[in-house]
């Protein structure tokens, strides 16, 4: 059984965040892979070890100052966990929420939980649109599209980023880079949502969890048809393909 | 006479006079020209209205509700401005004017009924000043534009505080619309829904508004209607939904709704709407609302809500060889709900069309489709025939219903919207629902009305 963790989905629910975790279920569910999904909120009891696969997804910036204090109490055991090869996703407000800090306009350091080495600081201007990301997953060159709307930027330390920016901003709208990647630990502003259209990256992240048990004969291909037309419908208007 | 209002006006009327010749439906710009030639339009014209203007705003429901507050105004026999179209931001209110106005600027008119998109509010009340403020309730809408409701609240609230006269009618059920009688200084009447067979206690799917606006702490639900609208309280503070003035009683929901309103100083009146959809009832609520602050008569009001035909993709009915074909404009999650929700009212065999733009009035974003719940479609796929999706973003929908559990062969894209209406069309019995987001409404209607000609009635 494939346990996913969605975290705070009461509060870190912005733009159809969700889609990600019914991506990831549907994909293992057509497989016959048995997955279940616990919804865990402030306060919950949550053993990292239990899990197969985090979602840490974006919130408004009132909804992301009320899980800081919880997720603080948990950092050293989530620190754990991912250096032991957690998988996880993590968009916008929850990728920033990894980083070391977060800058704001007035000048205060809001600290994050410091687990990957990079930090955000308030922009001048909201990063909006549609984007085109090039990664690589598992020696694939894999262009993903999403829905980019932050209005901090991200500036990597010595991590590396999930992918070069082909279309649209990126972390920062200036370095080329987008999101960022650490282990098996996956950081992004896109959302749009990320998963759903983007099959290979879900079945990536699935297979990164069964290599983990031991079990990649399960990953079966499955069909994508309408996954990839939605994908070449943007790459087309931004001019990619 | 003002020499720029005239020149304003005429070179207003010059423009929705091409665009109609061109068969565009220009309906702002007009105003855009206006408001330029002349840069006191808008203050000009609505400042002749003799009776008051009514401004109403939220994120569901204003054009129905501005329509509703129209019609009942002129069943009480007062010459009514109102912004039929939709066009609710500056230049669009400044067009409505235009239309209205003779050539020398003047107006014959004793109400104004203004519907205003939320981000708006403050640029159109600093050009015109409102008696009565309607607020209908708040969802995210549109969220590359509106990024946090709680931003919107706090715009609008400034705004009304700079103004500080006007009645607020207010959506009791809604902590986020009702906490304005707090916020502000307004009087505020309030409007609501009382429990009924299909309240629900408890809503998973609650997005918005699970905080206290004043004191931080979880709200309790005693029941919801839908989204965050429900009989609440806070669990930290006094903060609790207001007692409302007009409040719906023993509501009923089938293929049309009946209620009894019960108001303060007056015997209580049934209502019967010929619509789905309990929002509906909401908009009625708000129009009873304020035509009751207005001193019109009830038996005056009922007549004009009775009257009410829905406007272009509110549940639009038409008739196609037999087969029933409603038409619905879709802008957000909980609207989309609501209108899916309508597809389960009977047992008849479904054919579904949708379509997505993402054009600036449709937003950008189309991730809000992840927030609606298909999975009910997916669910309940035995009772639809064929899902087919369209608009600029056609394939994203048919990878929502693929993962919302239809089964693949039940969905086709096909972009060319003309032939998409046709293939829904298709097939003499059940029943044709036709999703569609702003920018596709139009075209998706006049596709619908040109086929009326060819054996479509309108029912
Ligand atoms: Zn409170």
């Amino acid at each position: 059984m494939i346990k996913i963790c969605h975290l705070y989905p009461d509060l870190l629910n912005l733009y159809g965040d969700r889609g990600n975790i019914i991506a990831f279920q549907q994909r293992c569910r057509w497989r016959n892979i048995p997955v279940e999904v616990h919804e865990v909120g402030i306060g919950d009891v949550l053993y990292f070890d239990h899990f197969d696969f985090l979602f840490l997804g974006g919130g408004s910036d009132r909804e992301q100052n009320l899980i800081v204090a919880d997720l603080m109490q948990r950092r050293n055991e989530l620190k754990e966990a991912i250096e032991k090869g957690l998988v996880l996703l993590a968009i916008c407000g929850g990728y920033q929420l990894l980083g070391k800090y977060y800058l704001t306009r007035e000048g205060e350091n809001i600290p994050g939980l410091g687990i990957l080495d990079f930090y955000t600081r308030a922009g001048d201007r909201r990063l909006v649109g549609n984007v085109a990301v090039e990664t690589n997953l598992g020696g694939e060159t894999v262009i993903l599209t999403g829905f980019e709307n932050h209005s901090g930027q991200t500036y990597l330390g010595s991590i590396q980023p999930l992918g070069k920016v082909r279309s649209g901003n990126g972390n920062n709208g200036e370095d080329g880079w987008e999101g960022a990647r650490y282990k098996n630990v996956f950081c992004s502003y896109l959302h749009g949502p990320l998963l759903p259209k983007n099959a290979r990256l879900t079945d990536h992240l699935i297979f990164l969890v069964l290599k983990r048990r031991n079990r990649q004969e399960l990953l079966k291909p499955l069909d994508n048809t309408f996954e990839d037309r939605a994908c070449r419908v943007m790459l087309g208007r931004m001019g990619l393909v | 006479m003002k020499i720029g209002l005239f020149f304003a006006i005429m070179a207003g009327r010059l423009v929705a006079f091409a665009s109609r010749v061109s068969g565009r439906k220009g309906s702002s710009l007009p105003g855009v020209i206006a408001g330029k030639i002349y840069y006191r339009c808008l203050r000009d014209l609505a400042g002749q209205v003799r009776e008051g203007i009514i401004l109403v705003t939220g994120t569901n429901g204003k054009t129905t509700t501005n329509n509703m507050i129209a019609g009942i105004l002129e069943k009480a026999r007062f010459k009514v401005v109102a912004n039929f179209e939709g066009a609710n931001m500056v230049s669009g209110v400044t067009t409505s004017f235009i239309k209205k106005a003779g050539l020398f600027g003047k107006i014959d008119c004793d109400y104004a009924v203004i519907e205003v998109d939320e981000a708006s509010v403050p640029r159109v009340m600093k050009e015109l000043k409102p008696e009565v403020i309607v607020i209908t309730n708040f969802f995210r809408d549109q969220l590359d534009r509106y990024w946090e409701i709680e931003k919107i609240v706090g715009v609008i609230r400034d705004s009304l505080n700079k103004y500080g006269y006007a009645t607020l009618v207010l959506n009791a059920d809604d902590p986020l619309v009702a906490q304005f009688g707090q916020i502000t200084r307004l009087p505020a009447v309030f409007y609501g829904i009382g429990r009924h067979e299909q309240t629900t206690d408890t809503n998973t799917r609650i997005r918005e508004a699970k905080f206290c606006p004043f004191c931080g702490a979880a709200l309790a639900y005693d029941f919801f209607h839908y989204g965050q609208l429900g009989n609440y309280r806070c669990t930290g503070c006094s903060f609790k939904r207001p007692e409302p003035g007009v409040e719906a009683m023993g509501t009923a929901v089938s293929d049309r709704i009946t209620c009894r309103i019960v108001y303060a100083n007056g015997p209580e009146v049934p209502l019967t709407m010929q619509t789905m959809g309990i929002y509906n009832l909401y908009n009625a609520l708000a129009a009873f609302a304020t035509g009751l602050h207005l001193g019109i008569d009830t038996g005056i009001i009922l007549n004009g809500l009775n009257s009410y035909q829905p406007v272009t993709g509110r549940m639009e009915k038409f008739v196609h060889q037999g087969k029933q074909v409603f038409l619905i404009l879709v802008k957000n999650p909980t609207g989309f709900n609501e209108g899916l929700s309508a597809l389960f009212l009977n047992r008849e065999k479904k054919d579904v069309f949708i379509a997505i733009n993402d054009n600036d009035a449709d937003g950008k974003d189309v991730s809000w489709l992840w927030d609606v719940d298909f999975e009910i479609v997916g669910n309940g796929h035995e009772s639809f025939r064929r899902f087919i999706c369209t608009g600029r973003r056609g394939e994203e929908m048919a990878v929502r219903l693929k993962y919302a559990g239809v089964p693949r062969d039940k969905i086709a894209v096909n972009p060319d919207l003309k032939q998409a209406v046709r293939k829904v069309l298709e097939g003499g019995n059940g029943q044709s629902y036709l999703f569609s987001t702003y920018t596709a409404l139009w075209e998706v209607h006049g596709i619908l009305k040109t086929m009326v000609a060819g054996g479509i009635k309108h029912d």
